[in-house]
């Protein structure tokens, strides 16, 4: 008792000494995982929130008020797609490069963007319709389409263009003028938030729904949500207090306690919009809860969020930008191809995928065996979902303890191992629920409490590699990393389709009741997992081949800043900015 | 000693504080040990081949994903069979939203360049009355004898299904989910099957299979009650009670046409699944039936009446309703001869008040009544309460199922209906 006693004694005075002065060897002061909780808190509650604000058919104000017809978004998506590489292309280039580019560069991007912005323009107000032949083969398809013509296809593609002309060009000119000041990570918040607030209220505002031509009404909403898009709010500050330390006990440390606990706001938030919602007349189909309850709770955690995201800051070894290395197009696809780190991640996620399709497991046994509902339902889950937390603050202990490479490859042998375990319950002692679902529930329990510390892990290898990334190109290459998902993407859909296939031959289609169908619900459930088994076997096999361990991430870190020095030194020396350096 | 040495094998080395000597013209190309060499504004070796076989390779994997995301755009419709010994099995009807009619007969196929473009992406079609059939052709010389489990499941377009002589196999799952399924025909020389007016039964009529989910809509066209009018003058398809311009003795006629259903006298089984989603407000069981099989009235949610009916020397054969007098002897509730009900037979038909679980009843499946019973503010509705003929002790020996009574909301939890033993069976009014 006496020692616990000493040890929270130690604890208090080691914040209170070091509360605005970070310890020796460490980078942040205590006053700033206080911020961090704030910030990292009202940022995720603010972006959480905005998930009701979606052009989707799920979206509450689509379902209720625009009521537009569901092909219409997948038409869309096809419109857009084909330009969709190029825009990306372009967006890596000035991304990873932090916008600061090369006079002629940037010059041309410029050219580019402005461009697209007039073309997109003139497709949107010019009215093609009489000119267009109603005989000619794709215009007579898409005028055959519910909630889209070929005039109006024309202005799809038309916002699709003008959003990433304005886009692009915006990503430029922000980037250079607030990336020197707040970091790579947060600039955004500084020129997108006033707009994103004012977004948020027009959208519940503006009566665009009330468009009676539905083809129109498809249009206009299409550009109305567009320019909704262009201006950001997401979980931005989270991945700047990620980035917060070179020591890598440190970023631990941060990512455990306050990241963590600052995600508790938004658990308080899942219960409170729902109780707000509830006192509107019509609840979720009520036009009230997009013109006020959203909007409030939004501005109030987009408010907060802009007072403490200023009082913490990125810490990664690097030059200033004005020194900068520059990232052509082939140095950023050629320097990701070479991180083979990167290539034993995707090769994990994409054998991932084997489990694509499959349903949740915990719904159908709560739901469907055990037919639970109201508070036994939401105890069980919670109890369930909680067993993780607890673990979760053990996080620095273990990672001293054992290696990446263990942690993970126990991790996914452990998935197997449980599932595993579930599938014999279900076989075994299936006709007795009240046993198969203890011995289930045990299991659960048991997979989430071995859940999030290696899922702690997974985030911080990813954090790591970016710094490997940065050792081998100069830059962490983040945008250029896209281009695993234009080649693991077709792999994933394909494997991706396997259970989805399986599940119809099984009966599962749209219809979840099938579900109260016992032997198809056995089959339903069992087959996917045992797909989703073999996925965790073959995904420990790329872990077998990682060497990335601490001192090779201390090497990195120390080469950084050494880059970092003696850029800094450079650039002082001619005179020049060192704005975005930091040397550690 | 040999702990010690596990212990320090799985623990993670400790990270050396080795200081790096970087010289300040090496910082952009030094190597750490064990790592690659970085590249920094150098050329790559043979970089035009590696950026040839880059292109290529991403060229792929974009065509390919703009291919899988224009597939899911476009419903091209599939049916697959299989070889089985004594012919063909359909095993999957994909519709591609616009087969209305489909003949389970011979080896069908849909030929997809025949299909208009616009009526092929997914609920595209603005007028699909119009669209061209010759898509959907059969192979005489392939015969199909069975149909598969869920064979049909989903589909959303589907009004009509035509079983040819040969289909000796169906299972009972083949139609689930059929929403605008009207009628299932079967040719008469089919010696396994048999339909009465649309409705699939076996062929010597003692299981019925199938009431197909739109049932009553074809009813409704068949008794010309195809241009009902709200108050507002507004077109509706289904009447839900009287309204001013429809009173009580015109919705009662429009239940028994449409909404009220006999099952005739040679039944004893009806199979799993044979209703569910049916709109059917009153349903005459015979007198003889024995089992009602798994989530057989599942989700009928307009049931609101079960009689059963002791059928006359002659028996019953007429499925709509013409009068009690043409049934005979009738009683209320689940027939006297029954002996099995299904689990989840009865699941989430709230429309029922009255059960009466007869004396004969020795196996009742899990969850047979399952949410059939709710709260209306602080009033109870649905099925209220069990009634059972058997006295406690013997019923307790029977194979009953767990969860098989209805549980409503109390407090924060659920809990049973009462249960009456040794119950007498309520009268007609």
């Amino acid at each position: 008792m006496s020692k616990l006693g000493g040890k929270v004694k130690w604890l208090f005075g080691e914040i209170k000494e070091h509360w605005n002065t970070p310890a020796e060897g460490k980078y942040v002061p205590y006053k700033e995982y206080k911020d961090i909780w704030l910030a990292v808190g009202s940022n995720y509650s603010g972006s959480k929130t905005l998930e009701y604000i979606s052009f989707a058919a799920g979206c509450y104000l689509i379902m209720y008020h625009y009521k537009l017809p569901y092909v219409v978004f997948t038409a869309i998506a096809l419109i857009n797609m084909p330009l969709q590489k190029l825009w990306d292309i372009l967006g890596w280039i000035i991304n990873d490069n932090l916008g600061f580019m090369p006079k002629k560069t940037e010059k041309k991007l410029y050219t580019v963007y402005f461009f697209s912005m007039v073309i997109g323009i003139f497709l949107i107000a010019f009215p093609f319709e009489p000119y267009l032949n109603p005989n000619n083969w794709l215009v007579a398809s898409l005028n055959t389409i519910r909630g889209l013509s070929a005039a109006s296809a024309i202005k799809i593609l038309g916002t699709h263009i003008l959003w990433n002309g304005w886009a692009g060009s915006r990503n430029i000119f922000w980037r250079k003028k607030l990336v020197p000041k707040f970091g790579r990570y947060k600039y955004f918040l500084y020129c997108d938030v006033v707009p994103k607030c004012v977004m948020v209220i027009l959208i519940g505002w503006l009566p665009v729904y009330a468009i009676k031509d539905e083809v129109t009404r498809v249009w206009v909403a299409n550009l109305l949500f567009a320019i909704y898009n262009l201006f950001a709010f997401t979980n931005c500050l989270e991945n700047c207090a990620q980035n917060i330390s070179p020591n890598m006990q440190e970023r631990i440390l941060i990512r455990t306690y306050p990241i963590k606990l600052s995600h508790f706001l938004n658990s308080i938030m899942v219960i409170v919009i729902p109780i707000a919602i509830g006192f509107t007349r019509d609840e979720w189909a009520d036009i009230n809860v997009y013109r006020y309850v959203i909007p409030i709770i939004f501005i109030t955690f987009a408010t907060l969020t802009m007072i403490f995201a200023g009082r913490f800051k990125e810490r990664i070894p690097q030059p200033p930008l004005k020194e900068k290395v520059q990232i052509k197009f082939w140095d950023g696809i050629f320097g990701v191809m070479r991180n083979k780190y990167k290539w034993m991640l995707n090769a994990v996620y994409l054998l991932d995928s084997l489990g694509n399709g499959m349903l949740a497991f915990t719904t159908v046994l709560y739901l469907y065996t055990f037919r639970l509902s109201g508070l036994s339902y939401g105890l069980i889950v919670s109890l369930v979902s909680f067993a993780g937390t607890p673990p979760d603050f053990f996080t620095p202990y273990f990672i001293k303890r054992f290696s990446y490479k263990q942690i993970m490859i126990f991790y996914y042998l452990s998935r197997a191992i449980g599932w595993s375990l579930v599938v014999a319950t279900i076989l075994l002692c299936g006709d007795n629920v009240t046993l198969c679902g203890i011995v289930c529930v045990i299991i659960l329990i048991l997979l989430e409490v071995t859940h999030t510390i290696p899922m702690s892990v997974m985030h911080d290898m990813d954090i790591r590699i970016g710094d490997y990334q940065m050792y081998l190109s100069g830059e962490r290459l983040e945008a250029f990393s896209g281009i695993f998902g234009w080649i693991t993407g077709p792999i994933a859909s394909l494997v991706g389709l396997i259970i989805p296939i399986l599940l119809l031959k099984f009966g599962f289609n749209s219809n979840w009741d099938v579900l109260f169908v016992d032997m198809s619900r056995v089959k339903i459930i069992v087959i996917p997992i045992l797909f989703d088994i073999a996925g965790f076997l073959f995904m420990t096999i790329p872990y077998f081949f990682w060497d990335y361990d601490s001192v090779k991430q201390n090497k990195v870190i120390q080469v950084l800043k050494r880059r970092a020095e003696v850029t800094e030194k450079k650039a002082e020396e001619e005179g020049e900015s060192v704005a975005g350096s930091f040397t550690g | 000693m040999k702990k010690d040495k596990t212990k320090k094998e799985n623990t993670a080395p400790e990270v050396e504080e080795e200081i790096l000597d970087i010289p300040e013209d090496e910082i952009w190309t030094y190597q750490i040990e064990g790592l690659a060499p970085p590249k920094i504004g150098v050329s790559y070796a043979n970089a035009k081949g590696k950026k040839a076989t880059f292109i290529i390779l991403i060229s792929i994997a974009v065509i390919l994903s703009l291919y899988f995301s224009v597939r899911a755009l476009l419903n091209t419709g599939d049916l697959e069979y299989k070889a089985v010994d004594s012919g063909y099995e359909l095993v999957q009807f994909s519709n591609n939203g616009l087969v209305k009619t489909f003949n389970v007969d011979k080896v069908a196929d849909i030929d997809n360049s025949k299909i208009e473009a616009g009526a092929m992406i997914a609920g595209g079609a603005e007028n699909e009355e119009d669209i061209n059939m010759d898509f959907l052709t059969y192979d005489n010389e392939k015969t199909v004898t069975e149909i598969h489990e869920y064979a049909f499941n989903c589909d959303a377009t589907l009004r009509v299904i035509n079983i040819g002589k040969d289909v000796t196999k169906i299972d009972n799952k083949a139609f689930y989910s059929c929403w605008a399924l009207q009628c299932i025909y079967v040719d008469e020389a089919n010696p396994n099957y048999c339909d009465v007016d649309g409705v699939l039964y076996n062929k010597d009529k003692t299981e019925i299979i199938c009431y197909p989910i739109d049932h009553d809509k074809y009813l409704r066209q068949e008794f010309g009650y195809t241009d009902l009018v709200d108050d507002n003058g507004n077109p509706m398809e289904e009447l839900w009670g009287p309204t001013e311009k429809y009173d009580e003795g015109f919705f009662r006629q429009y239940n028994e046409k449409v909404r009220t259903y006999v099952v005739p006298s040679t039944v004893e089984k009806i199979g799993p699944l044979c209703f569910n989603y049916a709109n059917v407000d009153t349903y005459y069981l015979p007198d003889g039936l024995k089992e009602i099989g798994t989530l057989a009235f599942f989700d009928c949610g307009n049931m609101h009446n079960i009689y059963s009916y002791v059928p006359t020397a002659d028996g019953v054969s007429e499925t709509r309703y013409t009068g009690r007098e043409s049934l005979g002897g009738i009683y209320l509730s689940l027939p006297e001869s029954l002996e099995t009900i299904g689990s989840d037979a009865f699941t989430r038909d709230r429309g029922l008040s009255y059960i009466y679980i007869p004396e004969n009843v020795k196996s009742i499946g899990h969850h047979a009544f399952w949410d059939s019973v709710y709260k209306d503010g602080s009033e109870l509705k649905g099925i209220t309460q069990m009634n059972i003929a058997a006295d406690e002790a013997t019923f307790k020996t029977y194979q009953i199922g767990s969860s098989w009574r209805p549980k409503y909301d109390y407090l924060l939890f659920k809990k049973n209906i009462d249960t009456v033993y040794n119950a007498e069976r309520q009268p007609v009014e």
